[in-house]
């Protein structure tokens, strides 16, 4: 995302550009796979800022070119005329430390799946959870607020735990090998323990 | 009812757990559910370098055994 008055209309010009990203968090990972589609990996210049709130206020503030952010930060920008360059989805997920029972882990997604269907049934019922969460409350402030109506729904996507499979395993892993993110020596098999069975084909 | 304690750090991240927690439905599974928030910001500085940012960000509640799951 860039501020409203930048001279960037897509990706392709902010090589050797100041992004402002949070370093081994969504954002550097999100921020490194779209830029490298439109700009080679040496004149991609990623900033860690720290918090939505840091980089959010590096891009207005001028000292970074552009802000890789997630919700609401994204609504509050569009509001105020900010231009999103690019989208980019992850996978997100729950990490649950060893001593967490199984039987415990499975209610907890029973709870959290329950919730899912809510949240889906009615997605703005439930923005007021980022809207009112007082350090972004207070950044929304100066700019006039933002309200439900100000989100593009489609782009929150909650779903229930689903199959990770080998493939997106290893294609992450070699991506983050590439990057150097990941040690090579890491062995996808010790990383990931699959829970969730692989969904059957259907009988044609 | 069995206590859990996890980490609240995005709020986007959190929301189906927020309507869980306040609809019940931890209760309903028999889970005491306890929020302790992520250490957010603690690097304070502007960095040009991941190999100089700790990995473990904000989840510094986790590394230290206060709760027991979270969301990245």
């Amino acid at each position: 995302m860039v501020r409203p008055d930048s001279p960037h209309n897509y990706p392709g010009t902010l090589g050797n550009r100041p992004v402002a990203v949070s370093f081994h968090a969504a954002a550097h990972y999100v921020s490194l796979r779209l830029l490298e589609g439109y700009i080679p990996n040496d004149k991609i210049k990623l900033v860690s800022f720290g918090s939505p709130r840091k980089r959010f206020e590096a891009m207005m503030n001028g000292e970074a070119d552009a802000c890789v952010v997630m919700e609401p930060w994204i609504s509050l920008g569009e509001k105020i005329g900010c231009k999103s360059l690019a989208e980019g989805h992850y996978l997100g997920a729950e990490n649950a430390s060893d001593d967490m029972d199984p039987e415990t882990f499975a209610a907890i997604n029973r709870a959290v799946g329950r919730a899912i269907d809510m949240f889906n049934a009615d997605k703005r019922k439930y923005l007021h959870y980022m809207i009112d969460e007082p350090n972004f409350a207070q950044v929304a402030a100066r700019y006039g607020g933002i309200s439900p109506e100000d989100f593009h729904l489609p782009r929150l996507r909650y779903t229930k735990d689903t199959y990770y499979s080998p493939e997106i395993v290893e294609d992450t892993y070699h991506w983050m090998v590439r990057w150097g993110l990941l040690s090579e020596s890491a062995c996808t098999a010790d990383l990931v323990e699959n829970r969730v069975a692989a969904p059957t084909p259907a009988d044609d | 009812m069995k206590k859990v304690v996890s980490e609240i750090s995005g709020i986007v991240f959190s929301i189906p757990w927020l309507i869980a927690k306040d609809n019940g439905l931890f209760e309903v599974e028999g889970i005491d559910m306890q929020f302790v928030r992520a250490q957010g910001d603690r690097e304070n500085r502007v960095s040009y370098d991941p190999n100089e940012v700790d990995p473990i960000l904000g989840h510094v509640p986790y590394e230290q055994n206060m709760v027991s799951i979270y969301r990245a």
